[in-house]
């Protein structure tokens, strides 16, 4: 219980500044450099999941269809590690995520960076800069 | 006759209060005068196909119950839940979907386990899927204390001579057995190990689930020890799954028993550098009979070898990677030519599927010392347990002298160690050849033997080495080195394979490759 009580936003950054990843698999393998995404939506569940995390966000269309995206950040033991819990993303959060979609092409994303209604703007741990700095 | 009646009977009492004392004395104790419970075990039941008295179906054995009171006390909800799971047993059974088994379940099971015991941890580790257990000896709270698991968070204390273990902070997900007995996340369970003598363990386990039960249940039975095999064994379950239905495709050129290839270059098993071992800094810490201490929490200071061992400036979401080669000293390594084509191919996208361990299948070493997770070492009396938080664990043995027959081939090899002064020296063999030493392909195959230095510098710092030879991928031995570095901090849970969504998207990356659609958009 370390850092248990630390603001949802502080526990963001800290979750998000962090450099260590908690990659299984080549992400280059499954994500397409050729097709950057920005997408703000909703947050319908944060899946506390290994080897990764996933963030599910309804994001609605020009034509008004919603798509519930899958969102990929790091591992949930390193985002337990910074002190977050399962409390701090709950449903109904509007996030603004950066990243890469799917070569698949499924509405599935690697996060670059998550911004938040208040206008900060957080890496979230799975991306390459974050990656680049991997000890 | 009274003063001899009264004679026999101080006898008889005195031999009733004696045995359990000279019992004691007999089993096998540890320095600190612990019972030691080190060794290979299995259980002795068939409470892993059923709790109560049961009768033979799909799957299950037949059995005789085991559960104080005859039958599990469920609230009614959750009997009719309990028999719908049967129905739908052959699917549903997280065993048959190869996930972790929790706690009760997992010391059940028709596989042996083997206990490493140090004064303040005791390791379990499973020959099933290379699950582990640690449990803390600590009266501390855990630092992640309502974290859910499978396997739960298991903290002990001896109450004489039996180990007492709570174990809580579980998931809802596992069963209790093959027969469709579950529990909530609020179960919380109290074992009991008891020695009855130096080859069997009583295994007493009380039950405590408000959510699904009426009142607390107990059941117990025993360990025997298992001398059949000198060292435990390995069966991945998920691993095995997918290689029999295809889903997991042999490499001839790696997995045993590839030959060497007829156009390798000669190996040159004398080119190799023998560097000097590094010098302590500060004073390391030692067990009281002056054996280096290495146990504990670690991470390792890999500086990127999970995406390369050479140095290189990374790519998308490929990061940089410092270079771990000390040996050759150019910090390149000395791959045959097509094991370096083969390593760049693995680089594509489509490559990204066949690597091991994007299915959540055992890393390999030394690869599961640089993943991006940490470890925990148990130094035990015989053996050394590493518990790899990504879910394996690898064993060094210390008082084995022969490796396994060349036939019996393992994801982690077959490790057998000893001190050089101050330094754990270890040689593996009996590798399989299926793992990748990183995501970016690097190469190993089932010639590789290797010698790992364990070396502590100061009291939080041990300088691993790990010299791998391999005539089928290299032309020369070739040597990593990477600091380990001590911390307070406990190991958490990875449940991979439970959770992966990610491979199904590198199997439809494999897939449109396969179907002559390239690489999706650029590699």
């Amino acid at each position: 219980m370390k850092t248990r009580y630390l603001a949802p936003l502080a526990a963001v950054a800290l979750w998000c500044g962090s450099s260590q990843i908690l990659a299984h698999h080549s992400f280059s393998a499954e994500y397409d450099a050729e097709k950057p995404i920005q997408i703000t939506g909703k947050v319908t569940e944060m899946k506390w999941s290994n080897p990764h995390g996933w963030i599910y966000l309804d994001v609605t269309g020009t034509d008004g269809a919603v798509t519930n995206w899958a969102l990929e950040t790091s591992a949930a033991n390193g985002l337990i590690r910074r002190g977050w819990r399962k409390e701090d993303l709950p449903a109904g959060t509007v996030l603004m995520v950066e990243g890469w979609q799917a070569r698949n092409g499924s509405p599935t994303g690697n996060i670059r960076s998550v911004t938040f209604e208040d206008g900060r703007r957080l890496f979230a741990g799975t991306s390459n800069q974050n990656a680049q700095d991997e000890q | 006759m009274r003063g001899l009646g009264g004679l026999l009977a101080g006898v008889a009492l005195l031999a009733f209060g004696m045995a359990p004392l000279a019992q004691a004395q007999d089993l096998p104790r540890t320095a600190s005068g612990k019972p030691d419970l080190q060794g290979i075990w299995q259980a002795q039941t068939r409470a892993a196909h059923g709790l109560p008295d049961h009768p033979a179906s799909e799957g299950i054995l037949a059995g005789l119950g085991i559960v104080a009171g005859g039958s599990l006390p469920y609230q009614p909800w959750a009997l009719e839940r309990q028999q719908a799971n049967f129905a739908n047993r052959l699917s549903e059974d997280p065993l048959n979907n190869c996930y972790l088994p929790g706690v009760p379940r997992i010391m059940a099971l028709d596989h042996p386990f083997q206990i490493v015991q140090e004064d303040d941890h005791v390791a379990q580790t499973f020959e099933w899927s290379q699950v582990f257990r640690l449990i803390y000896l600590s009266d501390d709270p855990s630092l992640y204390e309502g974290i859910e698991s499978w396997m739960g968070h298991s903290r002990g204390h001896w109450d004489g001579d039996t180990l007492v273990v709570e174990v809580r902070d579980f998931n809802d997900r596992s069963w209790l057995d093959a027969s469709g007995n579950f529990h909530s996340a609020a179960m919380t369970l109290t074992e009991r190990y008891r020695m009855l003598d130096a080859d069997t363990i009583r295994y007493e386990v009380t039950i405590t689930d408000p959510e699904v039960f009426t009142h607390p249940w107990e059941f117990a039975y025993d360990f025997k020890r298992q001398d059949q095999f000198p060292r435990l064994l390995e069966y991945q379950c998920q691993a095995e799954r997918e290689e029999a239905n295809g889903e997991f495709e042999r490499d001839e050129r790696t997995w045993y028993p590839a030959p060497i290839p007829q156009d390798n270059a000669a190996f040159d098993a004398d080119a190799g550098t023998t560097l000097p071992l590094p010098e302590a800094v500060g004073e390391i810490r030692r067990l009281p009979d002056g054996t280096p201490d290495i146990s504990g929490y670690f991470t390792s200071d890999a500086g990127g070898a999970n995406y390369g061992l050479e140095s290189s400036e990374g790519g998308f979401l490929t990061p940089r990677t410092r270079g771990v080669v000390v040996d050759p000293d150019h910090g390149g390594l000395p791959y045959q030519a097509w094991a370096r084509a083969e390593k760049d191919d693995r680089m594509l996208p489509h490559r990204g599927y066949d690597d091991p361990t994007a299915h959540c299948f055992v890393a390999g070493l030394p690869r599961s010392h640089y993943v991006p997770s940490p470890f925990y070492i148990v130094q035990g009396r015989d053996d050394i347990a590493v518990l790899h938080e990504r879910m394996s664990w690898r064993q060094i043995a210390l008082t084995r002298t022969e490796h396994l027959p060349d036939g019996i081939r393992l994801w982690q090899g077959d490790s057998i160690g000893h001190w050089e002064g101050d330094t754990l020296v270890v040689d593996s063999s009996n590798f399989n050849g299926k793992t990748w030493l990183n995501e970016a392909g690097d190469v190993i195959s089932h010639m590789q033997k290797m010698r790992e230095t364990f070396t502590p510098v100061d009291a939080d710092t041990i300088i691993y080495r790990a010299t791998v030879n391999d005539p089928i991928a290299y032309t020369r031995p070739w040597t990593i080195e990477i600091p380990f570095h001590r911390a307070d901090d406990e190991l958490l849970e990875v449940a991979c394979h439970e959770d992966n969504n990610d491979l199904e998207h590198l199997k439809d990356v494999r897939d449109a490759f396969r179907a002559g659609l390239g690489e999706p958009t650029s590699p």
